[in-house]
């Protein structure tokens, strides 16, 4: 079990690292993208498993990797957006968008409607998550993780 | 302030430059005030959508002065996003002058991005670890690895061709499936689906439906729904590729390869 989450640790990892380039992520950052979708993911895919919970884990991983991706963008000067964009892609709903809209072609219209909800809520999770996360006042990043007491990055 | 225009074009340009790779709505629209406004320019409005922007500063003024930009939308360009956020703290704090601005605004447009062979490397390593956590074996992560080079490769040449994005969407996701299939259809034990899945990740838009439900939330309702078309519009695109090509596979191996 704590074998399985590892693994999924690493490859979700690795694959943001690689979906972050394929946006042309800074060489310097890469490292980091990769570790903040695997926050996301791992912290999802615990919850969606052991609560039997998908769409509270969505929330959860969003609202990690959202408070990683700010110390991150305070500690390193960089626009939280480069280690946000690229860590939410694992959670994003690529493959419900897909779903909705190959059964939509095919007429089945059931399957449709239940994955274009599903598609929604989830994303609606994760846009909460990050809400939750961006609520948390700057002041506290800049305290904690501040390169020196100098003023940090905006946003 | 007699600058006012000078001040306005730099700052609208650095809010185009960052529009046109991918920054949101909200921080365009910071950069750009933050710019005028470290200038003392404070009579100002700015208006920024998902594909333009809107500005005028000192009115009332005889230096009074508006620009209004069309912004495309292109692929996100997350290292420029970067070295334009650095270069509009740098204007903030009067670290530069105007003129050394522009230069380094020049260089932030002109930042590269990976050269081919990695970014061929990167969507076969992607695709495959998003068909593994989506629920594929081992067996299906390599294919959909193989999948995925195949369709950087094929987007590379296809870009010369100059087609539209829907044109471009359909073709890419026939590819795939095409090539997904085949892999299926000369007995492998793979699921052919769940290659797809990580193989078309690349494509799908994930990102800009996430957002788009971002800027409703940050009630932005009209970026919000550009984007939101824009994501709804491409996903219908491949899954019109996809499900041709799985239709007619059907019809040509009679359920046999299905």
């Amino acid at each position: 079990m704590i074998a399985d989450y590892i693994i999924q640790f690493i490859i979700a990892m690795v694959a943001t690292l690689a979906f972050a380039m394929i946006f042309s992520a800074p060489k310097s950052e890469l490292l980091f993208c990769g570790l903040s979708g695997a926050i996301g993911w791992i912290s999802y895919s615990i919850i969606s498993t052991v609560l039997g919970a998908p769409t509270l884990g969505n929330m959860i991983g969003s609202l990690f990797l959202t408070l990683f991706s700010r110390s991150l963008a305070v500690k390193r000067k960089n626009p939280v957006t480069v280690y946000l964009i690229a860590g939410i892609f694992p959670l994003v709903p690529g493959a419900g968008i897909y779903y909705t809209s190959y059964y939509l072609i095919m007429n089945n219209m059931e399957t449709f409607g239940s994955y274009g909800l599903s598609t929604i809520k989830t994303a609606g999770a994760i846009v909460m998550g990050i809400i939750f996360g961006m609520a948390f006042p700057q002041s506290w990043f800049n305290t904690v993780f501040a390169p020196s007491c100098h003023k940090s990055s905006s946003h | 302030m007699s600058d006012t225009k000078k001040v306005l074009s730099f700052a609208v340009e650095l809010g185009d430059i960052l529009l046109r790779n991918g920054a949101e709505v909200y921080r365009v629209e910071d950069s750009v005030l933050a710019i005028l406004n470290s200038y003392d320019i404070t009579d100002c409005d700015v208006y920024v959508l998902s594909n333009g922007i809107f500005a005028s500063a000192d009115e009332v003024t005889e230096h009074a002065s508006s620009m209004i930009r069309h912004v495309p939308m292109y692929p996100t360009h997350l290292g420029r996003i970067a070295g334009l956020n650095a270069l509009c703290r740098e204007v903030c704090s009067k670290e530069i002058t105007l003129d050394e601005a522009w230069a380094k605004l020049e260089e932030c447009k002109r930042i590269p991005s990976y050269n081919f062979p990695m970014l061929i490397i990167a969507t076969a390593i992607g695709c495959g670890g998003f068909s593994y956590l989506y629920g594929g074996t081992v067996l299906d992560a390599l294919i959909a690895c193989i999948v995925g080079a195949v369709l950087r490769l094929f987007l590379h040449f296809e870009a010369r061709m100059g087609n539209s994005k829907t044109i471009t969407n359909v073709l890419a996701s026939m590819v795939i499936s095409l090539t997904a299939i085949l892999f299926y259809a000369v007995g492998l034990p793979v699921h052919y689906d769940k290659i797809i899945i990580g193989a078309i990740m690349p494509l799908v838009p994930g990102i800009p439906l996430t957002n788009s439900i971002r800027d409703f939330i940050n009630s932005d309702y009209l970026s919000g729904s550009i984007r939101l078309i824009d994501a709804l519009l491409t996903a219908f695109c491949i899954a019109v590729g996809v499900g041709v090509v799985i239709t007619f596979a059907h019809f040509i191996g009679g359920g046999a390869y299905i």
